[in-house]
């Protein structure tokens, strides 16, 4: 049902000064010098490794995972649950929502906040080893260019509906670290081409952790699609 | 894509082949009539159905539009843009072999795929008598961690040969990948070349005998880059390294998609019976496969659950420890009408997928493996999968997302019972292992990566020029 509010901001949309570029983003997986054998070494590697370790364990790798409905957040928890076997710990990692962050900086301090804190209150388990080693790794990324380029509201739910699923982690996910705020390419361009604040805002409230990526662009979408009609 | 396809014989149209002069003697034995003497077992020796004892006339290569319906247009667009930046430029591929092994097979469909996109690909094979080979094999052993003490005289037949290949061949491309240790050495013209050197390491180093490493070190630090198979098969390098995983064809024989009535005509032709649980094993006869352990397992979890044992594989008929294991599978067997051990011919790819397809669980019980794609076969067919945490086998089976990982004989018990009582679990596990194929394990994403890393050091080769 429409609210006051919504038909408010329908009587509002405008042409878009901007289209909306459809971009995707490829990675090349580059193996790393780190590797930890126990959580000890694992709170160590987190402190010094390249910035982009810390992004391809817990940005990157959801996007690789990305038709997994539950229970994958980050190889962080993925790891101490089936290499170290420490739930709780795992718990704690997987709590951590990327979308949070704006830069990998604060990322990166808080999975060494938790990892701290858990071996303090667990010593003995620091030391143990792990059933196989964590392997950093990085990504080399290029950005490409797809053939969707909206103009239109109903140009962009076609080229939402028919890039790969990496532009959508693209513009959904990743974007906040290009844009170092609290949003989204597709919120952004809502918001600031077409006047679609509420919509904007509905997108950014999508839990991606619930969601495989597929379900994420279908979200989107009705979202979207509502603001239309 | 796994070893035993045959169209690595005839579907290699870039290969120049002209320069082999011997194709190894266990390749020629692979491909003989008398390997058809193999039989199928169900508690009796059943002679296998005519149906398989003759070699199928290969299906033509599929082209890049074929894949469009698997892994949809916007991944071939994304081929087609990369692509477009390398139109004219050249890549030589480099290995020891143009029959037989995974990476003959990969590089035949590679190839044609690369150069469909006007990227042209030549493929080159080295040259080498017997005494290389085995030095070769002894060194891929080696490296596999066995024992072995390496002499002077294995180093200068190894460089011997490695330099008559070096003289021979032209290495006027853009970009030379060599595949694998045994022509390791030809990087010794890359001071003469332009191309960026990349060295394709398929093996497992994560364990190699130092002597053999610490020989092949040396020229392996001097290319641009190496590519390995997993995180976990990598050694300390000086140079960056990336991560390739092997790669299954969609569109082959083994895993292409098949009616449901020739399923049903190759189990009947098996003596599968599909209206009760199948559990699957596909691996040579090898201790290293474990299929005694995967028996034992079967036996445990039958006291709980009715089902079937489907042992199929081959290497028992060319390979006398094939033979021996294959009889102690057969004891440990003993008189069980529900397990059916079938020693196939190597050019079995449909039945193969059949019975894969036809599945209610496949197992992939290894105590030592390379990637495992027997592994990567069945995720992509969509099968709950159990599967030992071993060699790449982590990197496809995300223990209780992907498919199942264990440890030990009661493990793979357990699981096997758990996956045949919990059929909503089993089919969610066998829905994301599909997912993770097509994401990271097919064919297209290979070739993607080839364009990304020749665009990655034409990229790094561009800011090197701008700061010189």
């Amino acid at each position: 049902m429409a609210t006051a509010e919504n038909l408010a901001e329908k009587s509002a949309l405008r042409k878009p000064q901007k289209p909306f570029y459809f971009n995707n983003s490829e990675h090349l997986l580059r193996i790393g010098r780190q590797r930890a054998s126990d959580l000890s070494a694992l709170l160590q590697a987190l402190q010094t490794v390249p910035d982009d370790c810390i992004f391809q364990h817990t940005f990157r790798t959801l996007q690789e995972h990305h038709f997994i409905r539950q229970g994958f957040s980050n190889d962080f928890a993925h790891w101490s649950l089936f290499a170290c076997n420490e739930p709780a710990l795992a718990e704690q990692f997987a709590s951590v929502d990327v979308r949070e962050f704006t830069a990998i900086e604060g990322l990166r301090r808080r999975m060494v906040e938790i990892l701290d804190e858990f071996l303090q209150s667990h010593n003995m388990s620091g030391s143990r080893p792990a059933h196989e080693p964590f392997y950093f790794c990085a990504a080399d990324i290029v950005v490409l260019p797809t053939a969707f380029c909206a103009d239109t509201l109903k140009a962009f739910l076609d080229g939402l509906n028919q890039v790969s699923v990496h532009s959508i982690h693209h513009h959904f996910i990743e974007a906040r670290l290009r844009l170092h705020r609290m949003s989204n390419d597709f919120s952004q361009w809502l918001e600031s081409e077409i006047g679609l604040r509420e919509a904007a805002d509905a997108i950014e409230r999508i839990d991606i952790y619930a969601n495989t990526m597929e379900g994420v662009r279908r979200q989107i979408a009705r979202i979207v699609s509502q603001s239309i009609h | 894509m796994s070893s035993d396809d045959p169209r690595a014989i005839s579907a290699n149209p870039t290969v120049n082949t002209q320069a082999r002069t011997e194709v190894p003697r266990r390749d020629v034995e692979r491909r003989s009539p008398h390997s058809a003497r193999r039989a199928s077992d169900r508690g009796n020796n059943r002679p296998l159905p005519a149906s398989v004892l003759t070699p199928p006339t290969p299906p033509p290569p599929p082209h890049l539009d074929d894949y469009g319906a698997i892994v949809g247009q916007s991944q071939l667009d994304t081929l087609r843009y990369l692509a477009k930046e390398f139109k004219g430029k050249t890549i030589k591929m480099v290995n020891s072999t143009a029959v037989g092994g995974g990476v003959a097979e990969m590089l035949n469909r590679l190839v044609p795929l690369l150069s469909e996109l006007e990227v042209l690909t030549h493929w080159d094979v080295i040259t080498g008598g017997n005494d290389f080979f085995e030095v070769t094999k002894a060194f891929h052993n080696a490296l596999h961690g066995a024992p072995y003490q390496l002499t002077q005289a294995a180093k200068d037949i190894f460089l011997m040969y490695n330099e008559q290949n070096r003289r021979r061949m032209q290495f006027g491309e853009d970009l030379v990948v060599i595949h694998d240790p045994q022509p390791a050495a030809l990087v010794l013209s890359r001071p003469h070349t332009p191309a960026h050197w990349v060295w394709r390491c398929h093996i497992d180093l994560s364990n190699p005998n130092p002597g053999v490493w610490e020989f092949l070190r040396p020229f392996v630090a001097q290319y641009d880059t190496a590519i390995f198979s997993s995180q976990s098969f990598t050694q300390q390098l000086p140079i960056p390294q990336y991560l390739f995983y092997p790669c299954i064809d969609p569109l082959s024989e083994k895993n292409k998609e098949l009616a449901d009535s020739q399923v049903q005509q190759i189990c009947d032709e098996f003596g599968i019976d599909r209206s009760r649980p199948i559990v699957t094993q596909v691996s040579r006869f090898d201790r290293l496969k474990d299929p005694v352990g995967v028996v034992q397992a079967y036996k445990l979890a039958k006291k709980y659950i009715d089902c079937q044992l489907v042992l199929a594989g081959g290497g028992a008929s060319d390979d006398p420890e094939g033979a021996t294991v294959l009889q102690e599978v057969k004891e440990a067997a003993g008189n069980d009408p529900d397990i059916i051990i079938l020693d196939l011919p190597p050019w079995c790819a449909v039945q193969i997928n059949a019975i894969q397809r036809a599945s209610t669980i496949i197992v992939q019980k290894s105590l030592k493996e390379g990637f495992g794609l027997t592994v990567t076969e069945a995720l992509w067919k969509a099968k709950p999968t159990i599967a030992s945490a071993v060699g790449g086998i982590p990197n496809q089976i995300l223990h209780k997302l992907t498919g199942v990982l264990v440890h030990s004989i009661e493990g793979c018990a357990f699981q096997i019972r758990y996956l045949l009582t919990h059929p909503e679990f089993a089919r969610s596990i066998g829905s994301s292992g599909r997912e993770h194929v097509k994401e990271n394990f097919l064919m297209t994403n290979d070739v993607k990566r080839w364009l990304l890393l020749f665009r990655i050091l034409e990229q790094a080769k561009g800011q090197l020029s701008q700061a010189a």
